[in-house]
């Protein structure tokens, strides 16, 4: 028993010798064919080996190319960045104009309901209204010291009872135009009038009367204009009757008449 | 007005502090200049014009061996010339680390003015010399107008100063 068992060993030990050593075996056993087949492989492989190499070197350039894309994008995005802010600037006119817009936008009046009172005062012939119920008051012109760098409109300040009013040339505001020397010399202002509880006071030389007046007698100026001070016009009189709350924001402002236009 | 200076004014009105004012007078309007900017006050003497001055320059004095440039005030306040007084006076301020002398109608007095007694003039004008107004006061019923002296010349123009 011993002895077929010895012969089993070396086949096995025979057989996995020569799995161990099976190329050299195939190529010893193999036929010319096969080594041709195994050659082509080989070149195949190096082929492909080269082509990988040559396919990689092509995606690295690839990338390379991505990256450098991605680098002309970011300057193309700083650009959309750049419209942005010069869309922005072109926004800026706009709000602006909303400011503008604002000061335009009529904000509903009291006295547009019913009859209503009015007071009518005269300018270099002019004759202006302005709604009892924005009268800040009437004062007597006092001396009025002007203030250097000011618009010519902007007369100067008046101390009125430890108040200071800031007073309007309402000639060179209204009509600056029509205003020359001879019209400037011939003015004679009197009065103050205060609008509402601000420390503007517009020049007046006569106080002509107050006068009730129905919303009929009125065309008024509700659609935003190029006026936004002008509240509407006095039919009978044909005056202009003044928006006294956009009056002080375009004094505040330091516009003139000719803001809008 | 320089930051510092501004925020000593910004102090001085939470605090109300109490400020000396120099008054002088320029075609019968009042102003004031701050009593720490004022050197001194002189009387007329003859002012030595400098050949390609700017405008606002009417020339220069010598003050104790020192050479001060005056400047004109009515012209720099957009009023027109008048004729030198008995009272016309250059007052001698320091201004913008220089020195220079502004010429005026007349001085006053030096009064004292509580922060809280200044108001900020109407905020309307962009002409240059409405920047020089840092405030107004009703002083007895009269009103003071109170004079930035820093802002009477622009930058460049104190650069300018500089080279007489």
């Amino acid at each position: 028993m011993a002895k077929p068992l010895a012969a089993s060993k070396k086949v096995m030990k025979n057989y996995l010798s020569e799995l161990l050593t099976d190329d050299p075996v195939v190529q010893e056993r193999a036929s010319p064919e096969i080594v041709n087949k195994a050659k082509n492989n080989a070149v195949e492989n190096k082929r492909l080996e080269t082509l990988l190499k040559n396919v990689n070197a092509e995606l690295e350039i690839k990338e390379d190319e991505v990256v450098t894309q991605k680098s002309v994008q970011e300057p193309a995005r700083k650009r959309v960045l750049v419209d942005d802010s010069v869309n922005r600037v072109k926004v800026e006119p706009l709000v602006t104009h909303k400011s503008g817009g604002d000061y335009i936008s009529k904000t509903p009046k009291t006295y547009r309901q019913g009859d209503f009172q009015a007071l009518f005062f005269n300018v270099a012939g002019l004759t202006i209204a302005v709604p009892l119920i924005e009268l800040g008051g009437i004062h007597k012109v006092e001396k009025t010291t002007a203030l250097m760098g000011k618009p010519d409109w902007f007369k100067g300040v008046m101390l009125y009872r430890d108040e200071k009013i800031n007073v309007v040339d309402t000639a060179l505001w209204v009509m600056p135009e029509k205003c020359d020397e001879k019209m400037k010399s011939s003015l004679n202002y009197q009065y103050i009038i205060m609008l509402s509880d601000s420390a503007w006071g517009l020049s007046a030389e006569n106080l002509v009367d107050t006068v009730v007046l129905s919303q009929g007698e009125v065309k008024w100026l509700d659609t935003p204009s190029k006026r936004p001070w002008l509240a509407g016009l006095v039919k009978d009189k044909m005056c202009a009757l003044l928006d006294v709350d956009a009056l002080i924001q375009l004094l505040n402002d330091g516009s003139g008449i000719h803001q809008y236009d | 007005m320089s930051d510092e200076r501004r925020n000593s004014s910004d102090k001085a009105k939470e605090n109300d502090e109490v400020l000396q004012w120099v008054t002088f007078k320029l075609e019968n309007e009042v102003y004031g200049i701050n009593v720490m900017q004022v050197q001194e006050v002189l009387r007329y003497s003859e002012i030595a014009p400098v050949p390609g001055a700017p405008l606002y320059v009417l020339g220069i004095i010598n003050l104790r061996g020192n050479v001060v440039t005056v400047i004109d005030t009515r012209s720099r306040f957009g009023l027109e010339s008048c004729d030198v007084t008995d009272n016309t006076r250059v007052v001698v301020i320091e201004s913008e680390k220089q020195v220079i002398g502004i010429l005026v109608d007349s001085v006053a007095e030096v009064v004292y003015l509580k922060a809280s007694e200044i108001d900020d003039a109407p905020n309307v004008g962009n002409e240059e010399s409405a920047q020089f107004i840092q405030g107004v006061s009703n002083r007895e019923g009269e009103l003071l107008i109170l004079v930035d002296l820093d802002k009477l010349l622009s930058d460049d123009e104190w650069d300018e100063l500089k080279q007489f």
